[in-house]
């Protein structure tokens, strides 16, 4: 069958398979290798997209239900060789490892910002419930956003303190 | 540049998702494979008829024991082949490979093998350590291992390996005792879980094979594929991708070898890539265990006798398990000082599970929870305050360990209980907890793995610098920051002027993969030494240029100026063009391993893992709240005290603790792999083997001390690894505390903390 859908503000017609997955669409056919696959159970949130702005598990819903509709993939979110604020903030917060499931995570908090300028940390936390982090303990990436929105790294930075001075 | 933030190499690729990992990575008319593997724990193969499956749709060839090799392969004992030919030893050993055009046609045609078996019952841990059970390797004798048949060790039936220590007057010291204190602990397996799961790419030209994998040990992998497909070393080419996580559960090859024969069978690229539930299914996962641990105490409540038997689950196959078998003798003798001789017993026992392995941190994590929880129990029985106790035995400067190891520096030790008191005042605390609330407190000492490495550091014409190393980059930024920054403090350039290669095993040197945090240490030290010649030749040259004495040139911001007339000067690339037509290319290479360290070698037998290199020192401290409703554990306050040697890059350093203290939450708490009583593995996907959320983790509060080591590079010792390593013993000494119970199982899940509470104390 033929869908047709704009992908990254462009609009596109993708003959697929009626079982596939956004997912596997995305990765197979269009080639936006940035969407992980960690599950294909829609528990770890690597595979994170925007649908219509609406973060979904794109390994656990289908492509043919994004027919007319406006889906955002990591490859969507910074333009050329400029990174959105937030990508810059999660380099410089520490936020980024192993890196496997940052697209998932850039995609989700750029969903939550366009709906709330000034998260607290636990909406932020609440927000990421469905990703999974398995190196950075989650810290960095949180406050990473609320260095964005608030300024907030410096007393955080406390948590870290080095032969008895704050680092 | 020491100690400061910089940028990883690899952020940009990371966070706009152009990062090429190994799942990532494709070639032209690559072929897709899927593994037919076994159903059963245990079990022969009466059956096995790939005619159907042959003639299905993409099929291109299905490989089976008939096609492999006749060679045994491992990374300590020689004693696995790629495809079960007749014994199944564990659920998802692979017994066929399908070749297909597609992912989806290898699949299917995968399902449409027709097999049968005769299932056996599977011996599990229990079986294996308690009774007289069926033999999993009936050959065990025939195995050589890998160092060669001198380098053998003790090992008997399903007793993978045995190391004990040869300690006199055990028995004797408990004879005399007037208390004996005994605690049986368990601790149950923990998945990597890494987010990518594993998979490999291969092809092969003219007797060449190249694999594309993201792996943690690249060079690891080229003796694996070579072992098994029976081909030396040097027709085997590695390239690492990026790593999607690994945590030790990509140290050993996996679905490499797999697809390097069928590679060589179709004449086409082959990819392998695991779903989630094949990759936990066939994992090697942290191993469970169950250790006994009994101290003997005069009237006066001295410890003057220690036993202890620790029973480890090797899995079917040993991987690099018989040398993780010698941990419980650095571990469980440290520390605390005892006034007596102390005898352990490690046992590392074949079963019918999948084969285990390292996961950060490895054995240390439950080893360390069973002494120090053990300790409180002592401290307790005795009427002392746990903390004095600690205080009153801990080892000094000078100490020597169970293995005769000394330690020069161990009064750290002492420092870091002082340290964690700045931070949370052990009275204060415990005398304002309320009820269902607890505090513990763990601490220990932690290896920096000794393995060697390698680094060329060459200056490009435009004056930028480019090392090349086989060092893997997990994530941890020990390469995309560690190594970049020790390189440009090294020469005095811009850290952003330095680059470092992905690994490959064709152009660096050895290098023993991310594991132990070890790159930093070693492969810094090795990148700081070429550094150090470049810097020479770079001086050379400069002065030749300059016709200035080299002792009187700095180098910084790119340029080489004579000292106090800054305004002579010539640039780095400059001098790198200039070299070429000169001496040749500016370059250098320089390895490094840790030097061998002092041990008793009478001490043990089957003491495969002698010492702890260049130690470091770590006192852990938790808060907790017991819901006695719910049986949920709530970490009020976890507090992280490190030393470090040096800290390279300090918020670096500070998301690993991070990290690992999230791991050590998910395995004391949440991450339950529990094996079933058919020896298969009842959790099998992400929706229920339970992995710490944002919401779970606590922020660690983190102190770090440095006392520079010597050979580090800048002082830097080991720091990413070992702070899950205290975690479960903090938490379970806190929660004992909370609820007056001895706790002695991982993980603690809410229905193990009800059931406790409901116990009589």
């Amino acid at each position: 069958m033929n869908i047709t859908l704009s992908v990254n503000e462009r609009t596109q017609t993708v003959q697929i398979d009626g079982s596939e997955t956004l997912l596997e669409m995305l990765r197979n056919h269009l080639g936006l290798l940035g969407t992980k696959e960690g599950c294909t159970e829609g528990e770890c949130g690597a595979c994170s997209v925007l649908v219509d702005g609406q973060p979904v598990h794109s390994c656990i819903y289908l492509a043919a239900a994004t027919e007319g509709c406006q889906v955002l993939t990591i490859e969507g979110i910074s333009h050329g060789d400029e990174l959105s604020k937030l990508q810059s903030e999660l380099i410089n917060g520490g936020g980024v490892q192993c890196g496997f499931c940052t697209p998932g995570f850039v995609v989700v908090l750029t969903a939550l910002l366009k709906k709330s300028s000034n998260p607290s940390a636990s909406e932020i936390r609440n927000a990421l419930s469905g990703n999974i982090c398995r190196c950075t303990g989650y810290t960095q990436i949180v406050e990473s956003v609320l260095q964005l929105t608030e300024g907030k790294k410096t007393s955080n930075k406390s948590n870290l303190m080095i032969n008895g001075s704050m680092s | 540049m020491i100690g400061a933030s910089v940028v990883r190499s690899d952020a940009f690729v990371k966070v706009t998702g152009r990062a090429v990992y190994g799942v990532d990575y494709q070639e032209i008319n690559m072929l897709h494979g899927f593994l037919l593997r076994s159903p059963v724990a245990a079990g022969r193969v009466i059956k096995l008829d790939i005619s159907i499956a042959l003639g299905m749709d993409g099929v291109q060839s299905i490989l089976t024991a008939k096609d492999q090799p006749s060679e045994m392969a491992g990374w300590v004992l020689r004693e696995q082949r790629l495809f079960a030919s007749e014994e199944l030893r564990y659920e998802g050993e692979p017994i066929a490979l399908v070749i297909a055009k597609t992912y989806d046609e290898a699949k299917a045609a995968a399902s449409s093998i027709l097999l049968e078996i005769d299932e056996w019952k599977g011996v599990d841990l229990v079986a294996a350590s308690t009774t007289n059970a069926r033999i999993i390797h009936k050959n065990w004798k025939s195995y050589v291992p890998t160092a060669g048949p001198n380098a053998d060790y003790p090992r008997d039936g399903n007793l993978a390996c045995e190391t004990k220590s040869n300690a006199v007057g055990v028995d004797v010291a408990f004879g005399q005792a007037t208390k004996i204190i005994e605690d049986k602990f368990c601790s149950n397996r923990q998945y990597q879980a890494y987010l990518e799961p594993k998979s490999a790419v291969a092809t092969y030209v003219n007797g060449q094979f190249t694999i594309h994998t993201a792996s943690q040990h690249p060079f690891n992998v080229r003796e694996r594929v070579s072992q098994f497909l029976g081909v030396r070393i040097s027709s085997v080419r590695v390239i690492g991708k990026t790593i999607g996580g690994g945590f030790g559960g990509k140290l050993d090859a996996a679905l490499e070898p797999y697809a390097a024969l069928a590679a060589k069978v179709t004449g086409s690229p082959v990819k392998i890539m695991n779903t989630r539930t094949e990759d936990i299914l066939t994992c090697p996962s942290r191993e469970n265990a169950l250790i006994t641990i009994r101290t003997a105490l005069n009237a006066a409540g001295e410890m003057i006798g220690r036993d202890v038997v620790v029973d480890m689950d090797n899995g079917a196959y040993s991987t690099e398990m018989p040398w993780l078998a010698s941990l419980p003798l650095h571990i469980l003798g440290a520390i605390y000082e005892i006034d007596g001789p102390t005898r352990i017993t490690s046992r590392l026992w074949y079963t019918n599970t999948a084969p285990t392995g390292a996961f950060r941190g490895v054995g240390g994590t439950y080893l360390y929870m069973a002494l120090e929880r053990h300790i409180d129990n002592i401290a307790n029985s005795i009427g002392m305050d746990r903390l004095e106790f600690r205080l009153r035995h801990l080892i000094d400067d000078g100490a020597v360990s169970h293995v005769g190891q000394i330690l020069p520096d161990a009064g750290i030790l002492r420092e870091g209980f002082n340290e964690i008191q700045k931070v949370v005042s052990w009275e204060e605390t415990v005398a304002n907890l309320k009820p269902f609330q607890g505090v513990g407190i763990a601490s220990g000492f932690w290896l920096t793995n000794p393995m060697p490495g390698q680094a060329t550091v060459k200056l490009n014409e435009d004056g930028t610098v480019s090392v090349i190393t086989g060092a893997t980059e997990n994530g941890s930024g020990a390469v995309a920051m560690g190594v970049r920054q020790i390189v440009a403090q090294g020469l005095g350039v811009d850290v952003n002027d330095v680059s470092v290669s992905m690994p490959d095993t064709d152009i660096s040197s050895y290098d023993a993969g991310s594991q132990g945090s070890r790159t930093t240490h070693i492969v810094g030290r090795a990148a700081l030494n070429a550094s150090t010649e470049v810097k020479r030749q770079i001086l050379e040259q400069a002065s030749n240029l300059l016709e200035v004495d080299a002792a009187d040139l700095q180098i910084s911001n790119s340029l080489i100026s004579v000292v106090g007339s800054p305004s002579i000067s010539v640039s780095l690339g400059e001098v790198a063009t200039n070299a070429l037509w000169a001496v040749g290319p500016i370059t250098a290479t320089s390895s490094y391993t840790t030097p061998p360290i002092s041990f008793d070698p009478g001490c043990a037998s089957g003491l495969l893992f002698p010492t702890f290199p260049t130690p470091t020192y770590h006192v852990h401290l938790a808060v907790v709240e017991v819901d006695p409703v719910t049986g949920g554990v709530k970490i009020l306050r976890y507090v992280v005290v490190q030393e470090v040697g040096k800290a390279i890059n300090p918020d670096a350093v500070r998301g690993q603790i991070q990290g690992a203290v999230a791991q050590g939450v998910g395995l004391t708490l949440y991450e339950s792999l529990r094996i079933g009583k058919d020896c298969r593995y009842l959790e099998r996907t992400l929706e229920n083997y339970r992995l710490p959320i944002a919401l779970d983790v606590p922020d660690v509060e983190i102190r770090l001390m440095e006392h520079p080591d010597e050979c580090g590079p800048f002082g830097a010792k080991g720091a990413a690894e070992p702070a899950i390593v205290f975690v479960p013993a903090a938490i379970l000494n806190a929660v004992s505390h909370a609820i007056g119970r001895n706790v002695t199982s991982i993980p603690l899940t809410p229905e193990c903390v009800l059931d406790l509470i409901e116990r009589e104390s």
